[in-house]
């Protein structure tokens, strides 16, 4: 490999900018079908919390337009299209393939149909036109872009005036005696739970170092202020384990 | 910036959505009444909580929420007590309606016509408040010094107590049962790890 080309972390380590797309691609690819169960195994079931909390705080409404970025198996997906209604629309748009399978099928499964479209997108570079939707998530996908400040300043884009942005993802715990426990957990039992259930250790490795790597809470309040956003604010939850950035456009 | 997220307020949230849905699932005529409310948002303040919940309606779907971008389209104003005795009494007697008043008629006749025991649901949300309160209460009164430590326990208690119905079902989890055994172990030589930091916090 070339050693002068740019290099970008993955995780913990440095590659160039072009092979971590791959990579995190092959991270999701690997942990795709297994993502659900994973989920609330590693998190004991709280990022259910985290997201109804994010629902909660979105304010939707029926008829809203909205784009879940990221959106891998479609979890906020279903709420939003429950709660949008037949006169509303949610779009789920993922970088993976398989991620948007695996959430088009669980969601028809489940009895979501009609108000909600599938489609392959990287967020640093969004197909819709300028001021399309009354709001717009990305959960725990914003860490794995490998530019942050332009996937920012496209979210800002499709964004009708007056609408918001929600990023959940995680973040720098505040509480010290928690920061313990939680590198603990994070590198000592969560890349084995990965290995456990979907035979991935590696994966997990890079998940809990992405999430160690990503700009802190006020870092990533001022990439939002710098890529265009008219307010921005952010809201710790579980010690700021996660936190909720939300931007406005008006 | 808001603190803590308001998981007390949440969680009935979450509670009176799972409870009218599944009453709307078990009902005769699946929640033929709601459907003439369909795409309405109907806030109703229950007192004595101040702050309102959201129904939003949307194809015999019930959404529960605690906030919402712009009006709704009729609000109900009552009190916990009469809206829990609402499937024996078929009324609410000293509710206020405003703005679509025959829209947020309809949402009371269409609870009425669902078989659901509220105060029964309701109580089991009290206990969980309760013991909410209880632990904030402890963590108020135990001052500054141990709130850290305070703090992270309760977080943890939290987690359980609010999501141990969000863990996975049993069947999912059942082909991996043994390898649990390993991570139980883990857990427990954590949890002592987590003890052992606690009494250096205290004692320091
Ligand atoms: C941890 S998952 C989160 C999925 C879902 N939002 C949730 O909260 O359950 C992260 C998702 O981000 C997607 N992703 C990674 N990089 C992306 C990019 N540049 N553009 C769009 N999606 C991306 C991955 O494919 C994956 O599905």
């Amino acid at each position: 490999m070339s050693q002068n080309k740019p290099t970008i972390d993955f995780g913990f380590s440095d590659v160039p900018i072009e092979e971590k797309v791959k990579k995190v691609k092959g991270v999701f690819d690997s942990v795709a079908s297994n993502y659900d169960i994973m989920n609330d195994v590693m998190s004991l079931g709280v990022h259910r919390i985290w997201k109804r909390h994010t629902i909660e705080l979105s304010g939707i409404r029926p008829g809203h337009v909205v784009l879940d970025l990221a959106g891998g198996t479609g979890d906020l997906t279903k709420a939003f299209a429950k709660r949008v209604g037949k006169t509303g629309r949610v779009v789920l748009a993922d970088i993976n393939e398989s991620m948007v399978r695996v959430g088009r099928d669980r969601l028809i499964n489940e009895g979501i149909v009609g108000n909600v479209d599938y489609t392959i997108a990287n967020a640093e570079a969004l197909a819709f036109p300028d001021n399309t939707f009354d709001l717009a998530t990305i959960a725990f996908g914003l860490r794995n872009v490998t530019n942050k400040d332009k996937a920012l300043e496209e979210l800002y884009r499709v964004l009708k005036p007056g609408g918001q942005l929600m990023i959940l993802e995680f973040s720098k715990v505040t509480q010290p005696l928690f920061a313990k426990f939680y590198d603990f957990y994070s590198f000592n039992i969560l890349p084995k739970m990965g290995k456990l259930i979907a035979n991935d250790e590696a994966s997990y490795q890079y998940l809990a170092e992405s999430i160690r790597m990503h700009p802190d809470q006020d870092t990533l309040k001022q990439m939002m202020l710098t890529a265009g956003f008219d307010k921005a604010e952010y809201l710790n939850m579980s010690e700021g384990i996660v936190a909720l950035h939300r931007g406005w456009k008006f | 910036m808001q603190a803590q997220p308001n998981l007390a307020l949440i969680s009935l949230s979450k509670t009176i959505e799972s409870v009218l849905n599944t009453a709307i699932r078990l009902d005769d005529m699946q929640g033929e009444a709601f459907k003439a409310l369909d795409d309405n948002v109907i806030e109703l303040t229950l007192t004595p909580i101040e702050s309102p919940l959201y129904f939003l309606i949307t194809h015999t779907t019930v959404s529960v929420q605690t906030t919402l971008q712009g009006e709704a389209d009729a609000a109900i104003q009552t009190t916990l007590i009469d809206f829990a005795s609402l499937p024996i009494q078929r009324q609410l007697p000293h509710a206020k309606l405003s703005g679509d008043t025959d829209l947020a008629q309809r949402f009371i006749d269409a609870l009425c016509s669902l078989d659901i025991d509220w105060e029964e649901q309701l109580s089991h949300y009290t206990g969980d408040l309760i013991a909410f309160k209880v632990g904030h209460g402890i963590r108020t009164l135990l001052g500054a010094q141990t709130n850290a430590k305070q703090t992270a326990s309760q977080t943890i208690r939290e987690y359980l107590q609010f999501e141990l119905e969000a863990v996975p079902v049993k069947h999912q989890v059942a082909h991996f049962c043994e390898e649990v055994q390993t991570i139980t172990d883990e857990v427990d030589a954590l949890e002592k790890r987590i003890q052992q930091l606690q009494q250096t916090q205290t004692s320091t």
